[in-house]
């Protein structure tokens, strides 16, 4: 048991961090007021490769091991680059790319991953529905063979990146009664017939990441392109969890060392009763608790990262305990950081406001906290 | 980056798991509930069996008799010790932690002869005494006073809250030598041996939890010790005491760790067996999410306490403020955890005949002992402020 990183891995932070810093972060600010997706961030985080870091190089990516990813992620949030930026990071990479890489033909793999792997695509994941969140396997998109194409019918909601995605993986069921079994997974183009997004969701952080709803009206999808087997969807969406609870989660513990870093900042500059607010032992406290609530983060991400890199199986009990960490006790790291920054806190002209409204989704998406809960639970129920 | 056990760490778990289970846990209750006198004699005897299967010498080098295995190992360990008896896990920890680090970080050979081998046996217990009834949290301002006269040195002073004060035959003892030269240079620490003259303990004080582990004061009335029983250097006493803590603090920690999961592991239990409104209790979201929180906030101590183990044992710059992480992360864990199980035992959580009331009183002394949460707190914020406000 050892808990330190290779002096590669420590190099790669470390150049990703001062690249973000110096070309990304003071682009993100405007972004994130406008709540535009920039596809300058995008291009720069192409052009360092870290839109494809795990998959081959001869694919165009870096064959960079889960922690390495993670590393990537932190040292970005740790930079200043905002968790809309990184949202859309992690859907493209984790939840579509890897998708396609693991479960596509080798024709699928050359025609998408070099084209996403360099930023010049866009992708997206498409499983959530207006009434199915928590409860993946009750989707109704449904798909249907005809002659060599598959038509598919439904609404996608709450998918980031799909108003500027080129491809997105949807998944349909084949047929509702198979419940997860009927469940599987396309690689469907945004020009496709019957293929449209809806007008962008305002959220209220993450909000330079893109989200809308994806509308499938009788959209075909060539025989192609279907993704894997019939009914193997379930499972695919599954497999990803170990990338949404590592990699996608890194950028909040970045998030938390950028806040408190700037926290700390803050408060030895900001007098009040003639010394600075860090001499008091309230603020102390806060700083502490920021400080403790990161350490806690990063330990749980990374313990999924390391069970992914060892090929072990999914330990649900891990990846729900790291996403519970990160989405509820960030939320509290946050709140803290807006409070030592008091009304600088609550206007965007500082950036602890964003840091508050983006971990918020923390405890949202990707799976409840809720849900997290309720998986602990029911392992627990088997002891 | 690892989080795996080795095959050794693992059979430690497993050994150190069947071990207490069957010979510790069925007394930690009869500890508990047992006169002082009692405790005494008890607390002695499961120090022993302790010392019988190798635990209180597995931080100690083999040339004492111990086994010199690395931090997280004896982490695994004492979680096992704890969740058995956090009573016995205490005086453990006290005689070959507080007192026998300390002897075999800075002390002479002819000390760590002297002590080491017997404390390592469980035939000789030590005690740690530095906090005093005016010095807590502020350890600097300690009063106890040592004065050199001839060949002897000359303590006077009174140090409390002090494990196993009752049951020791030797005590480290901190002491201003030389009060100008102020913390850093002018406290020594001794070796005071029961016995010696001037020594004495005061009668137990009767503590809300870990009351199978006898807690006194020292008082010190002129007494005289050798010029041999300086730990170490004179004036040294201060590091040594604020190191020693470093490792205590991850021992809080774990014993913290060890009453979390065994508030856990009852309470997942019950919850499983009571039935209520026609169905488990664990059925419902207010019980199992509860369960469920216990479950990452001990597991999340466990990762912290593995951490701050690795840190220590690595020489890694942030393992002070690691092990404080740990600390305040693993102890107000188990207060909430602790609390969690007596509401899911309900009124059976209240009463002495279900183990989680020993438990729930047992969790609250982690805020406290050791460093407050609220000191580690200050050390953690200041450690920031030296190095992104300076």
């Amino acid at each position: 048991m050892e808990f330190g990183f290779t002096e590669e891995q420590l190099m790669f932070r470390d150049s990703v961090y001062k690249y973000a810093k110096k070309e990304i972060a003071p682009l993100v600010e405007e972004a994130d007021l406008k709540s535009e997706f920039s596809m300058e961030v995008w291009r720069k985080l192409g052009d360092m490769g870290l839109l494809g870091l795990p998959f081959p190089e001869e694919l165009g990516g870096s064959g960079a091991d889960v922690v390495t990813c993670c590393l990537s992620g932190e040292a970005l949030g740790h930079a200043g680059v905002d968790q809309g930026h990184l949202l859309a990071l992690g859907a493209h990479t984790y939840l579509c790319m890897d998708t396609i890489y693991k479960h596509g033909t080798p024709a699928q793999l050359k025609k998408y991953i070099p084209k996403l792997a360099s930023g010049e695509w866009i992708g997206c994941m498409g499983l959530t529905e207006p009434g199915s969140g928590s409860d993946a396997a009750s989707i109704t998109t449904s798909a249907v063979k005809k002659g060599d194409k598959w038509i598919l019918n439904g609404t996608k909601t709450f998918i980031t990146n799909a108003p500027v995605c080129n491809v997105c993986v949807i998944y349909a069921t084949i047929d509702k009664k198979l419940k997860h079994n009927g469940i599987t997974g396309f690689i469907v183009e945004r020009d496709y017939p019957g293929f449209s997004t809806s007008a962008p969701f305002h959220k209220m952080g993450v909000r330079a990441s893109a989200t809308s709803e994806v509308i499938l009206d009788n959209c075909e999808v060539p025989e192609e392109n279907l993704l894997g087997e019939v009914g193997k969807g379930f499972e695919y969406t599954v497999e990803t969890l170990s990338w949404d609870r590592s990699a996608l989660l890194s950028p909040f513990v970045g998030c938390m060392q950028f806040a408190m870093e700037t926290c700390t900042k803050y408060s030895q500059e900001r007098v009040q009763f003639g010394k600075p607010i860090n001499s008091f032992q309230a603020i102390q406290h806060k700083l502490a608790d920021i400080k403790i609530i990161q350490e806690a983060a990063k330990m749980a991400v990374y313990r999924v990262a390391h069970d992914k890199d060892s090929g072990k199986p999914l330990n649900h009990m891990h990846t729900s305990i790291a996403k519970a960490i990160v989405g509820d006790w960030g939320m509290k790291a946050a709140s803290e950081a807006v409070q030592i920054f008091g009304g600088y806190g609550y206007i965007h002209e500082y950036p602890i406001e964003r840091f508050l409204r983006d971990a918020k989704l923390g405890q949202i998406g990707g799976g409840t906290s809720e849900m997290q809960r309720f998986i602990i639970s029911r392992i627990l129920s088997y002891f | 980056m690892n989080y795996d056990l080795t095959p050794e760490q693992l059979s430690i778990k497993e050994n150190f798991a069947k071990f207490c289970t069957k010979e510790i846990e069925p007394r930690a209750q009869m500890l508990d509930e047992a006169t002082h006198k009692e405790v005494d004699k008890l607390i002695k005897e499961n120090i022993k069996m302790m010392a019988g299967i190798g635990y209180l010498g597995m931080g100690h080098d083999e040339a004492y008799g111990g086994t010199n295995l690395d931090l997280i190992s004896q982490a695994i360990a004492g979680e096992e010790v704890a969740a058995a008896c956090a009573s016995t896990f205490l005086s453990c920890g006290a005689s070959s932690g507080l007192f026998g680090v300390p002897v075999k970080l800075f002390g002479t050979d002819a000390q760590k002869k002297k002590y080491l081998p017997g404390i390592i046996k469980g035939e000789l217990i030590g005690c740690f005494g530095l906090t005093e009834p005016g010095a807590g949290s502020d350890a600097a301002s300690i009063k106890t006073t040592a004065v050199k006269k001839g060949d002897k040195w000359i303590l006077n002073g009174t140090k409390t809250f002090i494990t196993n004060a009752t049951i020791a035959e030797v005590a480290l003892v901190f002491a201003y030598n030389d009060r100008e030269k102020g913390p850093g240079s002018g406290v020594t620490c001794f070796l005071v041996d029961k016995g010696t003259k001037g020594f004495s303990v005061s009668k137990p004080f009767d503590k809300m939890g870990f009351r199978g582990s006898p807690t006194a004061e020292l008082i010190l009335e002129d007494c005289e010790v050798p010029e041999s029983a300086v730990l170490g250097a004179v004036g040294n006493g201060f590091i040594q005491a604020m190191q020693t803590l470093e490792y205590g603090r991850i021992g809080m920690a774990t014993v913290c760790l060890g009453i979390a999961a065994k508030c856990l592991q009852h309470a997942n239990k019950y919850s499983k067996e009571r039935n209520a409104f026609g169905k488990p209790i664990n059925r419902f979201q207010e019980v199992s999410f509860k369960l469920a929180d216990m479950m990452i906030l001990s597991d999340v101590s466990r990762l912290l306490i593995y951490q701050a183990s690795w840190a220590k044992e690595t020489k890694n710059p942030e393992s002070a403020v690691l092990a404080s992480v740990a600390k305040v992360w693993a102890s107000e864990a188990a207060t909430q955890i602790s609390s969690m199980a007596v509401q899911i035992f309900g009124g059976y959580g209240y009463i002495k005949e279900f183990p989680v009331e020993r438990l729930y009183r047992d969790a609250k002394l982690g805020e406290i002992g050791e460093g407050t949460s609220e000191i580690q707190r200050v050390m953690i914020a200041k450690d920031l402020i030296r190095k992104y406000a300076a």
